[in-house]
């Protein structure tokens, strides 16, 4: 790869920017309290694709980058990088946290019954129209039931597995230090699954739900049943210096489970699919839930690719290289010209045309760009 | 730090007392970790710092212990060297580490012994609130309780 020299443009550069932060205006800390009360649920979608959970920080990326979430993304991500990590908390079991809604499509009778938790599911999707008249939106207060929800209802899975409806799960106990860690070692494939379901955490909403829905949707091998899902505040069980765990405070999670029919040796069984995401973000979970099923099943959809679902929903991977393309190529476009040219004055030495009408790259301004 | 476990700070299990604290309102935890401050003499602080708890999670579907991201804490760690050496330890989600610094003030001030009663009655405090705070919680969720019918 080829650089040009950098000339000329270190003005523009500074210009480009006061335009971009210009437009929005001064940050204020109540303009970042504001994002996160008032929009959690992007907030969250930041923190889990940042996987970082953070949610002040993470509405200052909001505020800074003005909404575009893949910079919002970015920003997490860098800021992560420049912090020491201190400790492993002690694993967590989402059917062991405080549940405030747990719904499954499977099965209208799952112990624990079903809360439907904060949701629009069932909700008419009206415009408030007259807010933008004056009035303002109050919304209806909730009107407690007498008794509290169970704080913690069982996983579905584990009640199909009660009945041996599906394989039981791995129960062995591993050291947090030695879980396979994506942001310390490199993916291989076959991918643990250990990572693909951390890369899953992590992965960018919209990309998994277009993997997701393609497979769900026909063109892939699974079709899926919501088993479970389950939004929860967590505990961030911290060890202490003289042994011992003990509670640092909540994080909003999110998770799904989906099951799916198959057959083995030519016998019905019932698959199933898991995702979680910090934050609260059922699309997400749901989509990668599936996919966690579709992948490495036998298919010529790219869902059923581990090694493409995890490479092409990486957020910061993937928006980068797309961006990437914006940068000068200057170089490296010429060069393809060069063959263009020479391969068109080859094939026309005969009768000669004119080239196409692109300008001499004479005086580049910024660095070249690598692919 | 020795190798000790932490004794209870009155009916509360060391770890539970911590808990409370961080999740107790920071203004609340500092207020009363300054009237404990000027009882407990030099402070030698090893550790007040921001940095990152990774979070495992189990896989409810095949068992698989992951990564599911990592978690923005303060903590601060503290001794006491009038004190014989005890030491206080806190940490909280999140980056407010003059919070993290109280919690390890009253843990360095209970491990001494020192104004236990006062700290005790702030956990119980905030044991009541923290529980009404969830059972509030609860109950409006269960406000949300369907029962699905098929016909």
């Amino acid at each position: 790869m080829a650089y040009v020299a950098a000339r000329g443009g270190e003005t523009a550069i500074k210009q480009a920017e006061c335009l971009f932060r210009e437009a929005l205006g001064s940050i204020t800390e109540e303009r970042v309290c504001e994002i996160q009360r008032s929009l959690p649920y992007l907030v969250d979608r930041v923190m889990g694709e940042a996987s970082l959970y953070a949610p002040d920080l993470a509405a200052l990326a909001l505020a800074q980058s003005g909404g575009e979430l893949s910079e919002a993304v970015l920003l997490l991500r860098a800021y992560r990088t420049t912090q020491p990590r201190i400790a492993y908390a002690a694993p967590i079991a989402l059917d062991r946290q405080l549940t405030v809604r747990r719904i499954s499509a499977a099965f209208k009778d799952v112990p624990g019954g079903q809360v439907l938790g904060p949701t629009l599911d069932y909700s008419h999707r009206t415009l408030k129209t007259e807010v933008l008249a004056g009035q303002p939106f109050t919304p209806t207060p909730v009107t407690p039931a007498e008794k509290p929800s169970e704080r913690a209802p069982p996983a579905v899975a584990g009640w199909l597995r009660d009945q041996g409806l599906v394989p039981p799960a791995d129960d062995t106990e591993q050291d947090s230090g030695d879980i396979p860690d994506l942001t310390r070692e490199p993916v291989l494939f076959p991918a643990p699954r250990a990572h693909t379901l951390q890369a899953l955490a992590r992965s960018d909403t919209g990309g998994t739900l277009a993997l997701g829905y393609a497979s769900m949707r026909g063109y892939g091998s699974v079709h899926p049943t919501v088993n479970e899902v389950r939004l929860c505040e967590a505990d961030v069980m911290m060890p202490h210096p003289k042994g011992g765990h003990f509670n640092a405070g909540r994080v909003r999670v999110s998770e799904a489970e989906v099951v799916s029919r198959a057959q083995v040796d030519g016998k019905p069984i019932l698959k199933l699919g898991f995702a979680a995401t910090l934050g609260w973000n059922e699309v997400k979970t749901i989509a990668a839930a599936t996919l966690d099923l579709a992948m490495n099943t036998a298919g010529a959809h790219p869902a059923n690719e581990t090694e493409f679902v995890l490479y092409h929903t990486e957020p910061i991977e993937s928006a980068g290289f797309c961006l990437h393309f914006k940068l000068p190529h200057y170089v490296t476009f010429q060069s393809a010209l060069d063959v263009f040219r020479g391969g068109g004055a080859a094939a026309d030495e005969a009768s000669p045309e004119e080239p196409p009408d692109v300008a001499p790259d004479d005086t580049p301004v910024l660095e070249e760009a690598l692919p | 730090m020795n190798a000790e476990a932490p004794a209870p700070i009155g009916r509360f299990e060391h770890g539970d007392a911590l808990g409370l604290l961080a999740r107790a309102d920071a203004a609340g935890v500092k207020r009363v970790a300054e009237t404990v401050l000027p009882d407990l003499g030099a402070i030698d602080v090893l550790k007040s710092r921001t940095g990152l708890a990774m979070l495992p999670c189990r896989d409810s579907a095949q068992g698989t212990t992951f990564h599911l991201g990592e978690v923005l804490v303060a903590e601060a760690h503290i001794r006491l060297p009038d004190r014989q050496d005890c030491e206080g330890y806190g940490a909280c989600v999140g980056r407010d580490l003059e919070h993290a610094m109280a919690i390890a003030v009253l843990d360095a001030a209970a491990s001494a012994g020192i104004q236990t009663a006062v700290i005790a009655a702030f956990l119980e405090q905030q044991s009541d609130v923290s529980e009404k705070q969830d059972a509030d919680l609860l109950r409006r969720v269960e406000a949300t309780r369907v029962e699905m019918e098929t016909f």
